[in-house]
């Protein structure tokens, strides 16, 4: 510090006593923050605990009971059910909780099947081939993604999107069916005509390319899909994938929570992969290409090796947030607690059945910490999982430093 | 075990959003009458007969709207009266009752012998009960649905586990019900599980049986009705005052074969398999007379321009007999014999 020493010592000790507050408080954020996460945990733990001993209004709750397919009376087998409000009148309160948990993967899973290969994508076409221009401008659109609150993408995807795959079924598979060659299609095609068309479109605009063929897609689907329903489907797929396959189809279902949620962790998992593929060392990329790779051959054999742990915590940060999204998957899903593989079926989540059912359970009764123990779980996970990330996240980081240094 | 825990469950049994709903309308009402109430205070208080007081009621959401207006009724009549309707709930009406903050508990449900044991041991009398109003539990397909009856066996099949009811196995396909008019899998909807539709409904049709994992749960009897009426294979309940264009009863048979519709006067007669009685609870002691507010409420409830209002909101009037028989039981004066 060049100036200090010109400084007056009262203006330079009031300067350090501010410096130690600000340190102090900054600090004392810190651990609060630190502190009011392990209350939450520690509140839910003892919660949670009584349920496994019998107490005077809890009675002792048995752990194969949750997990374990039980015999339930009027049921010809064993098996997993989650209706616990069966009040008095004679009925037996049936707390399997698996059903819950498997609605939770269940949607996550679907999510992160939808969200991974398009955020993936995008962060590798933005980070190594997109025009820093374009780049600049897409960056703020998908944060402004990320800031759509769930209630909002949920009241969509209940009210706008199921009933309109509802009604247009056959056109959503048709759809799903022709998009990914369509587009591959689309790229190959780019790369084929070449010459003039790459001078008036270089590659960092190639997105641009894609819109038409979007909407050709878009458009031979809605012309096939009512020709395709009527020779092989008979007039309704819904109706021939019921009848002849026997798949239920719910109009809220684990593959409109998988959209709806996918649209959801898409930013923070493209923000993430992005930062991690872009902050490869550029001394990386420049050998490579000096080396005579291509933009391809670069991207996959020495970006994505180096960038693997970080592409992957962004992976498991997506991962976290699908399985604690609450809104969503309460407006999308139906809340029907089945564990059935079909995706075309309802699902229910911890999450969901948190908020639907603790402001109606009794504080302290079996049910009440039940929905605490799943909310343990969900907090447990997601801490897990977000903690692993930000260490691999960490570790990236000190490697990206020991590659430059080295080069 | 479980019987504890589910009791603990029923009695926290809330509904934010009619509550804030009625809450509103309750605001808004009495904005409505502040001026009436400012200048009509002299007039009102030099009438001998007048109530003038606050009409406080605690209970039953389901019979929320219905309060409402037959207080809006009374408060035009007399402008003296204040309004204080809480609607939380039917359970928790006794409690209220028992503990003395109010006269008068609307339930959808009889009290059980707990909850009249609770009062009749604070209060020294039994807990007096008026039948005010008819409600029933519908079912409803959507309006292109070919179904016009179903048999209680065959209700018992579509959305129960257990089959308690008589129903031989689960019925799965629309095309096992009609004769190939409706294709693909039978989709159930129904209320969540706090709800005293729930509870009807599981009692009457399930025979306490467990609902299919597969009955999806809405927070309301509305969000049903337009549940069933977006989708021609749903089936759905809901109570009788919420049925729209979009979906259509449908009739039910009993052990006899024989069709009961849910029309005024089958409900009426408690012939239609599924209707309830919606209740007025009292705290009067034996032999006095009610205060003068809770009084005028009953006088307009068991008449028949209160009756006209049940009917208004769907739900069904009592016969004049009924309402006599209870006028009587207050000491109220009964109604004329029969009105052309």
């Amino acid at each position: 510090m060049p100036h200090s020493s010109s400084t007056p010592p009262l203006r330079r000790s009031v300067r350090q006593t501010r410096d130690r507050l600000a340190t102090a408080l900054i600090t004392a954020g810190g651990i609060g923050v630190i502190v009011a996460v392990m209350a939450i945990g520690i509140f839910l733990a003892v919660e949670v605990l009584p349920l496994f001993w019998s107490s005077a209004d809890t009675p002792r709750i048995d752990l194969q009971a949750l997990w374990l397919p039980q015999p339930y009376t009027g049921l010809e087998a064993p098996a997993h059910r989650w209706q616990p409000a069966l009040p008095e009148g004679g009925g037996e309160p049936r707390f399997g909780m698996l059903p819950l948990v498997w609605g939770t993967l269940e949607a996550a899973a679907w999510s992160l099947v939808i969200a991974v290969p398009l955020a993936l994508g995008a962060a590798a076409h933005s980070a190594l081939f997109m025009s820093p221009r374009l780049r600049a401008r897409l960056r703020p659109t998908l944060e402004l993604m990320e800031a759509m609150p769930g209630v909002v993408i949920g009241f969509v995807a209940g009210l706008v999107l199921a009933p309109w795959l509802d009604n247009h079924l056959a056109l959503g598979a048709v759809l799903l069916i022709l998009l990914p060659p369509g587009v591959l299609l689309a790229g190959g095609l780019w790369s084929r005509l070449g010459g003039r068309l790459h001078r008036r479109l270089p590659m960092g605009w190639a997105a641009v390319w894609l819109m038409p063929w979007l909407l050709v897609i878009w458009g031979l689907a809605v012309w096939l899909a009512p020709l395709l329903e009527a020779w092989w489907f008979g007039g309704s797929l819904r109706t021939w994938l019921e009848v002849h396959l026997g798949l239920a189809y719910a109009n809220r279902n684990a593959i409109i929570v998988g959209m709806a949620m996918g649209f959801a962790v898409m930013p923070s998992i493209y923000a993430l992969a992005e930062d991690a593929l872009s902050g490869v060392p550029g001394n990386l990329v420049e050998g490579a290409e000096a080396l005579g790779a291509t933009r391809w051959q670069t991207l996959w054999k020495v970006v994505l090796p180096a960038a693997g742990p970080g592409v992957l915590s962004a992976v498991m940060i997506g991962a976290g947030r699908a399985v604690g999204e609450t809104m969503i998957v309460l407006m999308a899903s139906g809340n029907t607690a089945l564990m059935t593989a079909n995706p075309l079926d309802g699902l229910r989540s911890m999450a969901a059945s948190i908020a639907i059912e603790l402001p109606e359970a009794a504080p302290g009764g079996t049910h009440y910490r039940l929905l605490l123990l799943a909310a343990l779980l969900l907090f447990a996970f997601t801490f897990c999982v977000n903690t692993l990330a930000e260490v691999v996240r960490a570790r990236l980081r000190r490697r990206y430093r020991r590659m430059e240094g080295l080069a | 075990m479980p019987a504890a825990t589910a009791v603990q469950g029923q009695v926290i049994r809330k509904r934010a959003i009619p509550v804030c709903l009625g809450m509103c309308l309750l605001l808004l009402s009495m904005i409505g009458a502040l001026p009436v109430l400012a200048h009509d205070t002299e007039a009102g208080r030099a009438g001998a007969e007048e109530p003038v007081g606050t009409l406080g009621t605690v209970g039953s959401d389901t019979m929320a709207g219905l309060m409402l207006r037959w207080g809006e009724h009374l408060a035009r009549e007399y402008p003296g009266m204040r309004l204080q309707l809480k609607a939380s709930g039917s359970a928790s009406a006794p409690p209220a009752l028992t503990a003395g903050t109010t006269l008068l508990g609307p339930m959808s449900r009889p009290m059980t012998d707990d909850e009249k044991a609770a009062f009749e041991r604070r209060h020294g009398y039994p807990v007096e009960s008026l039948v005010v109003a008819r409600d029933a539990l519908v079912v409803v397909v959507h309006r292109h649905n070919p179904l016009t009856s179903l048999s209680l066996t065959e209700l018992d099949a579509i959305f129960s586990e257990t089959l308690r009811c008589g129903g031989e196995s689960g019925l799965r396909r629309w095309s096992s019900l009609l004769d190939g008019t409706l294709q693909g899998l039978i989709a159930p909807h129904g209320r969540n599980a706090v709800s005293g539709t729930h509870e009807m409904f599981r009692r009457e049709a399930l025979c306490n049986g467990a609902f299919r994992p597969r009955v999806r749960e809405h927070p309301g009897s509305a969000a049903v009705v337009s549940a069933v009426s977006a989708d021609p294979r749903a089936i759905g309940y809901a109570g009788l005052n919420h049925l729209t264009p979009g979906v259509k009863t449908v009739a039910l048979r009993d052990a006899q074969g024989v069709e009961h519709r849910p029309q005024p006067e089958a409900v009426r007669r408690g012939e239609y398999p599924f209707s309830r009685d919606l209740r007025l609870y009292v705290n009067r002691p034996p032999g006095e007379s009610l205060p003068s507010v809770e009084r005028a409420f009953i006088d307009l409830v068991l008449s028949p321009a209160g009756q006209a209002i049940a009917e208004e909101l769907g739900f069904v009037a009592l016969p004049r007999e009924e309402l006599n028989r209870q006028r009587r039981q207050l000491g109220l004066e009964t109604l004329p014999a029969v009105q052309p």
